[in-house]
């Protein structure tokens, strides 16, 4: 009897073994499932990052999926859980696993086509009409030897964010809500030390951690006449910012935390740290791009409490450094996945103002418009011309517009007449840089006896040692 | 017959051939044994392996011997980082290997409230590890609105720039993994406390032993068998310690806070698939440092297993 029971027992266990192995087989096989270009009724697989949080934004993809759906019959759009992170995202890359469209930013796009992890989108682009349309500064950061491996929907420069309250407080502030423009870096530090002598807070707010510090250091230094890197006649790159105007920068910082005493104590200051020290009144002036209404919100600022205007000059230039967003295609994508890929970017970003193109505007506004975002600054045209796209949506911005635009006027003449240089981001080993000199902020911000000049020499040395002389690609 | 071939030792028990049961056992084992293989094995090995290759982003590219090694040891901030996570190691090992002990003794001589006690002192180790980092982020915030510097304020001191600073960073670091860890070991320390036969103790009493002496003399050599093994466990981790500075203070002041499985993790995740090949070659450093103390902690571990 016991030995039947036994028996019986070990069979069931067998059973479940048995079942279990061909369960995980069954998924793992199952996972290699899928990959092919198209579905069963022929038409062509777009998988597109999707959001995954329940809400306007959702609800604004699955329309804009019905549209694009009724409109190219030739190919359907599939919904992919994966958000761009660069932690994840080489790794996806290499495993193939990147959805059909992607988005990323322009300071790992250089990165991201040497490793070519980017379908080239020259003759797609050509055959619809781009020829000529995309501005030079805008191909210079998306193309590589001619080729175009990304198209981009926004672009922006860095200006000067500041609190509306705290300016007014300052009087800093024009009566119709125009502030007062800083017209170079030495009249940003008495605006600072008027703020904070009105208010009792750090007049300005510096970043220095998570390689945010280099970011925004570099584009200061730019206008102290500093260079970071150079390209010598043998095509090596050699790190050029152990120089007088790059020190003549750095002392700015430490000036702005020794001498006038107009930066918060806290000296890491990340990204988060940076928007929240701003949007919570913790400081007065911040150095941000036109799209920085999106990181405040979060912190309940209200739209009516910030503004933007324009970078203000250094001692040798007048520059900013230009950011954006890009999409782009997955490498093992084919010749119909680029084109169908490419069809639904372009509901977002276009020359022309296609119905779906003005639909999507108007719905992205109206998505701000809900989450008490500031709606009233305009990007920088990512086109060669004028369009009627970008001018739709301008006026849309305008109509649209939740605050005085007397306080972000100024940025958009800015954007708009453009009357400073703008430049791209250093394109080799940037992150590695940022991350340097970050340090070295962090190190005069700490130290009110160091010296810029020697710091910024080490730098560069290890910036050359560690990085520079090891590129090969 | 059964009882005889199933006697250890004999002949017919070296020989045995493959049973029904052996299959069954490794038709069960193999899920376990498939995971353990895609996840630690065989990550594990080819980490290593691929260490000694080119990487393209997360893809091989081409076999380049010793050059992600030759790269990581290099770099000017290999030393420095490695001199940080000694450092780390140091403090965590004077500020955070003897509390645990003493709150166990404590806790162990305590009349009342003992589960009280018991219970609160072991609370720090139920808050998630993120939660605890922010809650000592604002504790050490360093303006007056950090917890220490109001406490300063109160009394007349000025504020500090606790993690700002590039001398305290550590230290300060080692007393939140401390505070965060000490709960658990002290539970372990607890367990041989109580374990400690009361006699030892009545017999100390008698003799005229005081607490101290009783500590000394009849606790200390009981415990003293836990207490290296969990030096050398404490030593591994800490070495291995990265995501504190990471939530904490992004390796500043001036790289001041950097861990090597920190470096490990700005090559791997930061450097946009650059130095993938170097991740993995700092990966075999960290692991044949570590692979001393681990065979050193094994060799303990049986030591005091065969004695106790």
């Amino acid at each position: 009897m016991k030995k039947r029971k036994c028996e019986k027992r070990s069979k069931a266990l067998r059973v479940i073994a048995l079942a279990t192995v061909l369960a995980l087989t069954a998924g793992a096989v199952g996972g290699c499932a899928g990959g092919k270009d198209k579905d069963a009724q022929g038409r062509t697989r777009v998988s597109v990052v999707w959001p995954q949080k329940e809400g306007p934004s959702l609800d604004k993809m699955e329309a804009r999926k019905v549209t694009y759906e009724e409109n190219n019959p030739d190919a359907v759009i599939e919904r992919d859980s994966w958000q761009f992170d660069l932690k994840t995202f080489y790794a996806k890359a290499a495993g193939g696993q990147l959805p059909t469209v992607y988005d990323t930013n322009f300071t790992e796009i250089p990165q991201i086509i040497a490793s070519e992890y980017s379908a080239d989108l020259t003759d797609v682009l050509k055959k619809r009409g781009y020829e000529g349309k995309l501005s030079d500064k805008v191909l210079e950061v998306i193309s590589r030897d001619g080729k175009i491996y990304a198209l981009p929907y926004t672009a922006y420069v860095l200006g000067l964010g500041y609190n509306t309250e705290m300016f007014e407080a300052a009087g800093l502030m024009e009566p119709d809500g125009t502030p007062k423009q800083p017209k170079d870096w030495n009249e940003v530090a008495e605006f600072a030390q008027k703020i904070k002598a009105a208010t009792g807070k750090p007049g300005f707010v510096f970043p220095t951690a998570n390689n945010n510090g280099g970011w925004i250091f570099t584009s200061l230094a730019w206008s102290f006449g500093a260079e970071f890197v150079k390209q010598d006649a043998d095509g090596n790159w050699q790190a050029a910012f152990n120089s007088p105007e790059a020190a003549e920068a750095l002392q700015y910082i430490k000036d702005l935390k020794w001498k006038y005493d107009v930066l918060p104590s806290n000296i890491l200051v990340d990204d988060k740290e940076y928007y929240k020290t701003f949007a919570t009144g913790n400081a007065g002036m911040i150095i941000t791009a036109g799209d920085y209404p999106r990181k405040v919100v979060q912190y309940d600022m209200q739209p009516e409490q910030s503004g933007i205007m324009a970078i203000p000059a250094g001692p040798k230039r007048h520059v900013t450094l230009m950011g954006g967003g890009v999409c782009c295609i997955a490498p093992n994508s084919t010749e119909d996945q680029i084109d169908a890929a490419v069809r639904w970017i372009e509901m977002t970003t276009n020359f022309n103002a296609t119905d779906e193109y003005k639909d999507s505007v108007k719905k992205d506004i109206e998505i701000k418009l809900g989450e008490n975002q500031l709606i009233g600054i305009k990007d920088m045209s990512i086109w060669s011309a004028d369009t009627e796209a970008v001018e739709y949506r301008n006026g849309l911005i305008d109509k649209n517009a939740n605050i005085n635009t007397n306080h972000v006027k100024l940025y958009n003449e800015f954007v708009e007449n453009m009357p400073c240089e703008v430049q791209a981001e250093v394109p080799v080993c940037a992150q590695e840089l940022y991350g340097i000199l970050d340090n070295c902020i962090q190190e005069v911000l700490n130290n009110e006896n160091a010296d810029c000049a020697q710091l910024l020499e080490s730098a560069a040395s290890e910036y050359q040692t560690n990085y520079l002389n090891n590129i090969d690609y | 017959m059964k009882v005889s071939r199933n006697k250890p030792g004999t002949a017919t028990l070296k020989k045995k051939r493959w049973t029904r049961s052996d299959t069954t056992a490794w038709l069960l084992m193999l899920p376990m044994v498939l995971v353990m293989y895609l996840m630690i094995w065989r990550p594990t090995v080819m980490g290593a392996v691929w260490s000694f290759f080119k990487m393209k982003g997360y893809s091989v590219d081409k076999f380049i011997g010793l050059e992600n090694f030759r790269l990581v040891v290099t770099n000017t901030q290999f030393l420095p980082t490695l001199w940080n996570t000694v450092q780390y190691v140091f403090w965590s090992l004077v500020i955070g290997f003897l509390p645990p002990v003493v709150i166990a003794v404590i806790l162990n001589e305590m009349v009342h409230f003992k589960s009280g006690f018991r219970v609160t002192i072991y609370l720090p180790a139920v808050i998630p590890g993120i939660a605890g980092m922010l809650m000592w982020y604002y504790i050490y915030y360093p303006d007056q609105t950090g917890l220490l510097n109001m406490l300063f304020g109160k009394l007349g001191i000025e504020p500090f720039n606790w993690l700002n600073n590039s001398k305290f960073v550590i230290p300060g670091i080692v007393i939140y993994m401390s505070w965060q860890g000490f709960a658990g070991t002290m539970l372990l320390y607890y367990a041989s406390v109580q374990s400690v036969s009361a006699e030892l103790y009545e017999a100390a009493l008698i003799d005229g032993a005081g607490i101290w002496k009783r500590a000394w003399h009849v606790t200390r050599p009981q415990l003293a068998g836990i207490l290296l093994l969990n030096l050398v466990r404490q030593i591994i981790a800490v070495f291995q310690v990265m995501e504190q500075p990471l939530a904490m203070t992004g390796g500043g002041p001036n790289g001041a806070s950097i861990s090597l499985a920190y470096q490990l993790y700005l090559y791997g995740f930061n450097s946009g698939g650059k130095a993938t090949g170097q991740a993995m070659a700092l990966g075999v450093i960290i692991f044949l440092i570590l692979i001393v103390f681990t065979c050193f902690y094994f060799w303990i571990n049986k030591r005091i297993e065969d004695n106790y």
